[in-house]
Order: C-alpha cells, then structure tokens, then sequence
C-alpha cells in the first residue's frame, strides 16, 4: 500500500450516523497516528462499537468521511476492500468458526483472499498461533479451547492477513477473570511491536499501562481526549468522571 | 374371497423387483429439493421483489397437496407441448414440491448462525461468495442434518404417489399384479410392507449417519 | 367451459375434502393424545409395543395404507365405507405424528413442574391433566396446526378410493372437457384458499405463546 508514516493510519472527519431516527454517532472527528494506540471507552450505548465497526465497513454511515492510510472508504470498491482486508478485528464474543480446527480457522482468509498456497498458509498461522502462545491448540476445534484461548486464536486469524491496523471491541469482557490477563499480554506484546491499535475496552489498567491516548464517548460524541496519564489523573468532562467513579467501586 | 398368504408371497419378487426405480425416484427428488430448496431460500433472503414472490411461492406449496401438484404438472406441461414422460415429470414434481419445505429448513439453519459469524469473516476481507460457502454452508448443514432427514424420509414415502401418473415403481406394480389377477388386497399389503421397512430402514440410516458425521466434532 | 362452472364444479367436492378431514379428526385428536402420553409414560415392554403402534402409523406411505385398508379390510370381513377408512387412515396417520409433538411438548417440561406438583402431594393423573398436559399442548400448538394443514391436504387422496372431495371434482370436469390448465390451477387454489387462512392463524398463534423467541429473532 501506498502508505506513508506521515499519514495518519485513520482520519475520521465529521461522521455521522443514524439508526432510522436515532443519531448515534454525532460529528465525531478522530486522527489516529500510525503506530499509536488509542483506548476509546465510555457507558454502555454510547456508541463505541459502532464507531469502530464503521471502521471496516461492518456498518454504513450516512454523513462524514473515513480515510485508512490513503484510502477513502467508500470512494472505489477496490481499494476499499483492500483497507478492509488490511484491517483487523477482534471481537468480544471471538467469532470463531465453529466447524473449522483452530488453524483452518486461521488460513480460511489467506486461501481465499489471496489464495495462498496450503503449505504457506499453514506455515504462516502456524507462526502467529506461536505468537498467541497456543502453537499446540492448532488441530483442535473451538469448542474444546477455553474463552481466554479461543480469543487469542481470533487475535491470531486477524494478524494472519498482516493488518496495518487491528481494532478490539471489548476483547476481554466475555471472559473470565483469571483468563482477561493472557489476552491483554497478547495485546501488550503486538503493541511493543508498533501496531496500531485502536482498542474499545474498560481496562483501565491496559489503557494506563498501553495507550497514547483515551478517547471516551458519551452520547455518539467524543466529549474528551487525553493521554492516559492526564485522563486519569483529571477527566475534564463530567460524565468521564463520574464514569471513571463508576468503573473504580 | 381370503387372503391368500401364499399368493402374497408370490408377489413379492415382482414387487420388490421395482425397488430401484423407487429408491432412483427418491434420490433424485431428494437432491433435486435439496438444489432447489437451496436456491429458494438464497433468494428469499436477498429480498427485493424476488425475494417476496419466492416467500409467498414457498407459502403456495405449503398450502397445497402434492397430489395435485403432480396432476398439474401431468396436465399441464404436455398442454404447453412440454412432454417430459410420467417419470421425469414425478421426480420434478417432488422436487419442486419438497423444495418448499427444506427452504424452510435452510432457513432456520441460518438463522441459528449467529450474526458474528459472517461478519467476522466479512472483517477477514472474505468475499460473499466465499462466505456462503465456507462459514455459512457447513454451520448450516449441521443445523439441519436432522430436519433434512426427516424430510428425504418423507419424499420417499411420497414416491408411490408417482403410481398416479402410471410410474412403475413398487406400488405401481402392485396395482398392475392387482388388475391382471382381480386380487387387491395381497400385492398391496406386500407393497405396503415393504415401504413401510424401507422408510423405518432408511430413517435408522440417516440417524447413525448423523451421529457419525456430526458426533465427533464437538461444538 | 368458464371459470364460474369450473369454480363451482370444484366447490361441489368441498363438502366431501371437509368431511374427511373432520372425520380424519376424530381419529386424529384420540389417537395423538392417548399415544402421545402413553409413551410419555410407559416403559420397557409397553413403551416398545405403544411406539411399534405409533411407528405403524406414522412411518408407513399413507397413500399405501389407504389402498391396503379400503381393499384388504373387507376380506377381513369388515365392510367400511370408503368414507370411514378414508377419515381412519388419514386420521391415524397425522394422529401419529400429533402423538410425537404431545410426547416431545410433554419432555419439553421443566421437570420442576412434575416435582411441585408432587410436593403439593397430587396425585399423578392430576399433576398430567392439570399440570403437564395444558403446559405440552399449548407450547406444541403450532405443530397441531401445521398437521391440520397436513390433513387437509392429504384428503386430497381420497380422490383415489372414489370419494367425490375437490380434487375428484377437478379430474370429472377435465374428463368432460379438456382444458387442464384453468381446471387445475383452480384446484391448486382453491387448496390454498382453505389451508393459507390456517397457516395464517398457526403463525399468529405462534406469535403469541412465544413473544420472547420472536423477539429474540427480531434483534
Ligand atoms: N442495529 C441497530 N439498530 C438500532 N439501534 C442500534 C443498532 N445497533 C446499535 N444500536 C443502538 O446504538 C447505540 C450505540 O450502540 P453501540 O453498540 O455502538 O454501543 P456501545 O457503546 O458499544 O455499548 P456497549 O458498551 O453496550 O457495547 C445503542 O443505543 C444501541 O441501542
Ligand atoms: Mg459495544
């Protein structure tokens, strides 16, 4: 792709959508540099999954414009699916195929979409399911993996396609406790690597420890943006405190 | 006048003699729905004004005999000089018939795929095509391995009805044993014995089949 | 011929397809209900002998079975008219498959109910009328409806025994005067007009006993 670092790896300008009559993203304006990671949260309905699912087309939008690298979605079928297919995503319920082993889960895409030879697609995911940590699961199905492994296994489908972006929709909440921990260690190490990542999730601890920036959202609206250090130390916004209060007892 | 055992008896190798043609009838239709049926129901879901006339399509078949259905066709075709023979014209009509029902079958299968499944694939950048083929199709299929079977159990125990249209399959001739001999009563019975193992054989088939095909996988 | 002497040619067979089926209840309703709980409640021995009924019945080619009753019972000495074998087979037939929707309704049930019931220390034929049956029936009621359509199409077939119902009417009028294509598809329709209303009504009643799934689905 014709990307240069100066580019920012999404440029989200005046976006809006509606449900039928209900506006659920207002004006929302958002540059994300390439290599960073942003830490979008906020209550539940304000309109955070959906911000990031128009990110790669999952939803349509009515008004504004989203560009990925160079690429302005929408503007040319092609080149829109080529930032689709650059861009992954994880979600909170993993999406797994239930009828595929773990690794045809993860050269489904590379088959398809770029026909990969079998050996090449199988060599490939066998690297990333390594760098999950589960190379051993390959062989098995979803079903016999636990919640914490199977999201890693999504983690790794989305990495097997090589995305200049990945997008999490609240990884983590769909599991247990004792498990939330080996997912965020994958998260941790793909960010060391310069990913950029663009992550909706309440961990607060990740998003201190990971991000560059907290983005929270109340209403359809970004009503505050700050590096984590400043979001915790003073949110500006009311509800973001009130919310951070909520998420602290 | 009796029944005659003995003469029973020996109308069973006349009769058992047409299984073939029964058992072809059957696997046709049951394909031939299976395609059909298929295709319905990818229409139905694609919506627009295609989509309704199919949905009310399936309805019309649902709220009709097949017996009917099969004089239509029977009637009808060679009126427009569309003369298939009574065999070709049978099995097209089990099939369009029982393509109703199994649209309604593939319907509740993907309807039981959750939403995640194709939109994760969609995030892969896999194509639509793909898509049906390779998440939505197999999930499908293990949704509806039971229903189908079901149903491929019913379109077999639809086939004598092709008799109707002068078909020879096994009920066809017992009628042709019946009316050379003036004797209903034996070669029908022995038909209807018959079918009746067939149909209880081939469902237990269809069951061990599915435990087979689908047990082991866990989901 | 026009399509009014047509029309009202077919609506001479009405009365006919509706007393079949009326009749095919009173089979029906009995049968399901009395083998439907049986096997509910049976084990060992009684269940196998209950379910080989239930089988006969239900596995069996229903066009076969009409055959073999209307020209075997008579040498058992049993002169029926065509009227009464025609609403027993039919009826027996669809009362197999009712049977496995009050045994599957009846499974169905959290087995708490049985247990409370117990514990209020009623008796087992009150905990199953009172408690058990109301709760099954309800919950698998769109299936009886769905087999009510399946009866009514299946009348069709009486035709075939020389009962006078619509589709006999239908095959009288094209024998008077060729003109298949008009003839037939008003028979189709008119088997639409009677049977769509009740699907119609089967759907509504889903509905209503299950908003939570519906709405389950609406999302
Ligand atoms: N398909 C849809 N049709 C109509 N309204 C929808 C649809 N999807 C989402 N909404 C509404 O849009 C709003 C934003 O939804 P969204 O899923 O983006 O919220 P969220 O911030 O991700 O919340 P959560 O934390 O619960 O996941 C909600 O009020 C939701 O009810
Ligand atoms: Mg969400």
């Amino acid at each position: 792709m014709t990307q240069t670092d100066d580019k920012p790896a999404v440029q989200i300008t005046s976006l809006n959508k509606w449900y039928g009559a209900f506006h659920v993203l207002k004006e929302v304006n958002l540059t994300i540099p390439s290599g960073s990671r942003f830490v979008i949260c906020g209550p539940s309905g304000s309109g955070k999954s959906t911000l990031i699912r128009c990110l790669n087309g999952l939803e349509a939008y009515q008004q504004g414009t989203v560009t990925l690298g160079t690429i302005r979605l929408g503007d040319n079928a092609r080149e829109t699916a080529l930032a689709r297919r650059q861009t992954g995503m994880v979600f909170q319920s993993f999406n797994l195929f239930p009828h595929l082993t773990v690794l045809s889960n993860c050269t489904l895409a590379l088959r398809r979409v770029p026909s990969m030879p079998r050996k090449e697609a199988e060599s490939l995911a066998r690297h990333f399911l390594e760098k999950v940590r589960i190379p051993e699961q390959a062989d098995k199905y979803p079903a016999q993996l636990s919640g914490g492994q199977q999201q890693r296994v999504a983690i790794a489908r989305a990495l097997c396609m090589n995305p200049r972006l990945m997008l999490f929709d609240e990884p983590t909440s769909a599991l247990d406790p004792e498990m939330v921990k080996e997912v965020l260690d994958v998260m941790t190490g793909l960010a060391h690597d310069g990913m950029t990542m663009i992550c909706v999730t309440h961990e607060m601890g990740f998003a201190r420890e990971v991000a560059d920036q907290v983005v929270f959202m109340d209403q359809g609206s970004i009503v505050e943006q700050a590096s984590p250090s400043a979001f915790f130390a003073t949110p500006n916004h009311p509800r973001a405190r009130s919310f951070l209060n909520t998420l602290l007892h | 006048m009796q029944f005659d055992v003995a003469f029973a008896l020996s109308t069973v190798p006349t009769i058992l003699g047409a299984i073939g043609m029964t058992l072809l009838v059957a696997a046709v239709s049951c394909v031939g729905a299976s395609a059909i049926g298929f295709g319905l129901e990818l229409i139905r879901r694609s919506g627009g004004l295609g989509g309704l006339f199919v949905r009310f399509l399936i309805d019309f078949i649902r709220a009709t005999p097949v017996l009917v259905w099969l004089y239509c066709l029977y009637f009808i075709l060679p009126f427009y000089g569309i003369r298939l023979g009574a065999l070709a014209t049978g099995m097209i009509g089990l099939s369009l018939y029982y393509s109703g029902y199994l649209a309604e079958v593939f319907k509740a299968g993907i309807d039981a795929i959750p939403n995640g499944q194709a939109e994760a694939a969609r995030a892969l950048g896999i194509g639509r095509m793909d898509i049906t083929i390779f998440v939505i199709a197999p999930q499908m299929l293990r949704n509806i391995a039971a229903p189908m079977g079901n149903y491929f159990v019913s379109i077999l125990k639809a086939t004598p009805y092709l008799a109707v249209l002068a078909v020879p399959e096994m009920l066809g001739r017992a009628f042709d044993i019946a009316s050379e001999t003036y004797r209903y009563a034996e070669p029908l019975t022995v038909a209807g014995l018959i079918f009746l193992g067939l149909a209880l054989l081939i469902s237990h088939a269809i069951k061990r089949l599915e435990i087979r095909l689908l047990g082991p996988t866990a989901r | 011929m026009s399509m009014l002497e047509i029309w009202l040619g077919i609506l001479q067979g009405f009365r006919v397809t509706a007393l079949v089926t009326l009749y095919g209840l009173v089979f029906a309703i009995p049968f399901g209900l009395i083998f439907g709980v049986a096997q509910y409640l049976t084990t060992g021995p009684a269940r196998f002998v209950v379910t080989s009924v239930i089988e006969f019945w239900r596995s069996s080619a229903v066009i076969i079975l009409l055959f073999v009753f209307y020209y075997a019972l008579p040498l058992a000495g049993l002169a029926l008219s065509a009227m009464t074998v025609s609403a027993m087979v039919l009826g027996l037939n669809i009362g197999g498959y009712a049977s496995q929707a009050v045994r599957a309704g009846l499974q169905a049930l959290d087995r708490g109910q049985k247990e409370a019931g117990h514990a209020l220390g009623l008796s087992r034929a009150t905990i199953l009328l009172r408690i058990e049956l109301p709760q099954a029936l309800v919950a698998m009621s769109p299936t009886f409806i769905n087999q009510l359509i399946q009866l009514v199409k299946a009348t069709s077939l009486v035709s075939l025994v020389t009962l006078t119902d619509m589709t006999f009417r239908a095959k009288e009028i094209s024998q008077i005067e060729y003109d298949p294509v008009p003839i037939y598809s008003s028979l189709l329709l008119a088997y639409f007009i009677v049977c769509y209303p009740v699907a119609l009504f089967g759907r509504w009643v889903e509905r209503r006993i299950n908003p939570a799934r519906e709405a389950r689905r609406a999302v």
